[in-house]
């Protein structure tokens, strides 16, 4: 008798099982883009692959890969399997702008994650805008690509609808380092240098407005060529200023090697810089000499995030060779934020992808918002991150290391 | 039936017990070699009790050692995580403010985690010095939103700019988890009511000092 019950148990279980297999095949074919795993949502990276940049770009193109991964494994959009499109900018606008095109023609292409460079974003904005396709960049810093042109005269309008960032702005940035080297670092004298593009000059300018603001004095001002490595030149002006610290507005492929140079020319001050410097690789680059010098970045130290701390630990077990960077964390929360919105569209038309799921979910991101890698995330009516925390870094040994952190609340 | 079994045969009596003459006497068997080993044979009943007890011991310990462990709880977040800070405006100075001063209000609150104590309030610039009410250190409430009144007085117009684009509070905070010194950039509503108090003060030329 015992025998019997357990075969007919075994029987209905059976019975049970295939019939819920059927069911679950038949989900599958009613994707919109079925792959026989269902529907799959391609989330595009641009970012410097390869050239001076690339540990920043690698970093980002990781931490948007790993966001993926986790959101397949636990099943975070029913039916959808995301999988990420990465593209090499190379810190090229013209290259940026192909790859837009690129990904805007891929109609499986739902969400675009990038560029680092602001002057990239600038030629990708209207490319993506037009394909009412969403661009969540985790670096851009120029203020003008949310709030216009006309930012610093109070005149702020959203030039595309489109384009969100989970960073902070150059307007909070520059001004804070401004005052951090006034009032704590106490140096009053600056030579501000910057590589003329729209990223380091921006920054350079918020930071000297507010530097003179504060009653500080500009001792002198260079652009360099981000091109060479040679800035002898600039570094000898710099030591005959009388400059006390140096501003610089860039990146560190050319920032390292400055720093190094306007030290070895007998000026023994700081250099500071933004987001654009806070990478190990500058610090190699600068050598020994740049004990001391500065720079912020956005977001809050990492070991201060109990979020990050699982972010930095999934990252170190999925095996990436190149480290995070300075915009792991913001990578993994834009994508996060590109497959929020892809479940809310997801779940607001019966489970499945609606024809026009790219304006769809462009619409979606203005309201997304979940606790992330780096804190909060959600954005304001500009497509700014609503959480504006940043830390001023400074070099010790071979590190940086946090000495001030602030949050804008305004 | 008498009830008495038969007589047991007793030792020797057994055919197999009396030794055959023509077979040779079996050798004893050897000593076992090496020096634990004939120890362990002179001693086994000792060996064996004890030998059991360690491996019971071991098992035992391995056991205790590989039992499942709750993870131990995550520690509380650090106070800049959890605290907010918001510009209200200008306020009214207290009855007994210093002459050049002006007051204005913000709303610190605590979102969550355990309580935070506020242990310090400070302003970037040398110029100006600041008080605040409630006193400090006064310990916060979660989720409940703290009025602080802050009054700053300006001692040297020359160390105050009078149009800062992005100033900030530095908060010295603590709780369980750590003390901080965290800056609140309050905005540019913020930033525009103070130059306008430290410009009503010192005039539009800043290098004066402020007469008593």
């Amino acid at each position: 008798m015992r025998q019997r019950s357990l075969i007919a148990i075994t029987a209905a279980l059976a019975a049970g099982a295939l019939t819920l297999t059927a069911c679950g095949s038949r989900d599958e074919n009613g994707g919109s883009d079925s792959g026989g795993g269902g529907t799959t949502v391609v989330i595009g990276v641009d970012a410097p692959l390869t050239g001076d940049l690339s540990a920043l770009g690698l970093g980002i193109k990781n931490s948007a890969d790993l966001a993926t991964k986790q959101a397949n494994k636990e099943k975070v959009v029913d039916g959808v399997t995301f999988k990420i499109e990465s593209l090499d900018d190379q810190a090229q606008p013209s290259s940026g702008q192909q790859n837009a095109t690129k990904l805007v023609a891929d109609k499986d292409v739902l969400g675009a994650i990038g560029p680092l460079n602001s002057s990239v974003a600038e030629s990708m904005q209207k490319v993506f805008d037009d394909a009412k396709l969403v661009q969540v960049s985790p670096a851009n810093t120029g203020p003008t690509l949310t709030q216009g042109p006309d930012w610093q005269t109070g005149k702020k309008v959203r030039p595309y609808k489109s384009y969100f960032r989970t960073s902070t702005t150059d307007a909070v940035q520059g001004p804070y380092a401004a005052q951090y080297v006034f009032n704590e670092a106490k140096k009053k004298n600056v030579f501000v240098i910057d590589d003329k593009k729209t990223y380091g000059a921006g920054l350079a300018g918020t930071f000297t407005d507010e530097f003179k603001k504060l009653g500080g004095k500009i001792a002198g001002t260079e652009h360099i060529d981000p091109e060479t490595k040679d800035f002898s030149a600039v570094a000898t002006k710099v030591k005959n200023s009388g400059a006390d610290v140096v501003y610089y507005g860039g990146e560190y492929p050319q920032a390292g090697p400055l720093s190094k140079q306007i030290k070895a020319a007998g000026a023994k001050i700081p250099l500071v810089g933004g987001d654009g410097i806070y990478s190990a690789e500058f610090i190699k680059l600068a050598g020994a000499s740049s004990t001391g010098d500065l720079a912020t970045s956005v977001g809050a130290p990492v070991e201060e995030l109990p979020s990050a701390k699982e972010f930095v630990a999934n990252y170190k077990a999925a095996g990436y060779k190149e480290a995070y960077e300075a915009y792991g964390g913001y990578s993994y929360d834009a994508t996060w934020a590109v497959i929020q919105a892809v479940k809310k569209v997801v779940e607001d038309n019966n489970g499945e992808l609606p024809d026009d799921a790219r304006a769809k979910v462009t619409e979606a991101m203005q309201n997304v918002s979940f606790d992330g890698v780096t804190g909060k995330v959600s954005f304001d009516e500009f497509g700014d991150a609503t959480n504006k925390q940043l830390t001023v870094y400074s070099v010790e040994g071979a590190d940086w290391s946090p000495v001030k952190s602030g949050t804008y609340e305004g | 039936m008498s009830g008495v079994g038969p007589v047991e045969p007793g030792e020797g009596t057994r055919a197999w017990d009396i030794p055959d003459p023509d077979t040779p006497p079996s050798p004893p068997p050897e000593p076992p070699r090496g020096r634990l080993a004939q120890t362990y044979t002179l001693h086994r009943r000792v060996v064996l009790p004890i030998a059991a007890a360690v491996a019971l011991l071991a098992g035992g310990g391995y056991l205790y050692a590989t039992r499942p462990e709750e993870a131990p709880p995550e520690p509380p977040p650090y106070p800049s995580q959890v605290v907010g800070m918001t510009y209200l405006g200008r306020e009214p100075p207290p009855d007994n403010a210093p002459a050049r001063s002006f007051s204005m209000g913000v709303r610190l609150t605590v979102q969550s985690g355990p309580q935070v104590t506020v242990l310090g309030i400070t302003q970037p610039y040398a110029g100006l010095s600041l008080a605040s009410v409630p006193r400090l250190p006064f310990r916060t409430r979660t989720s409940f939103p703290h009025k602080i009144n802050i009054t700053m007085q300006v001692t040297e117009c020359a160390q105050v700019p009078t149009n800062a684009g992005l100033p900030f509070l530095d908060v010295t905070m603590r709780n369980t988890r750590a003390i901080q010194v965290h800056s609140f950039i309050l905005g540019e509503h913020y930033a525009q009511d103070l130059s306008e108090a430290v410009q009503a003060i010192c005039g539009t030329n800043s290098a004066t000092s402020p007469k008593p």
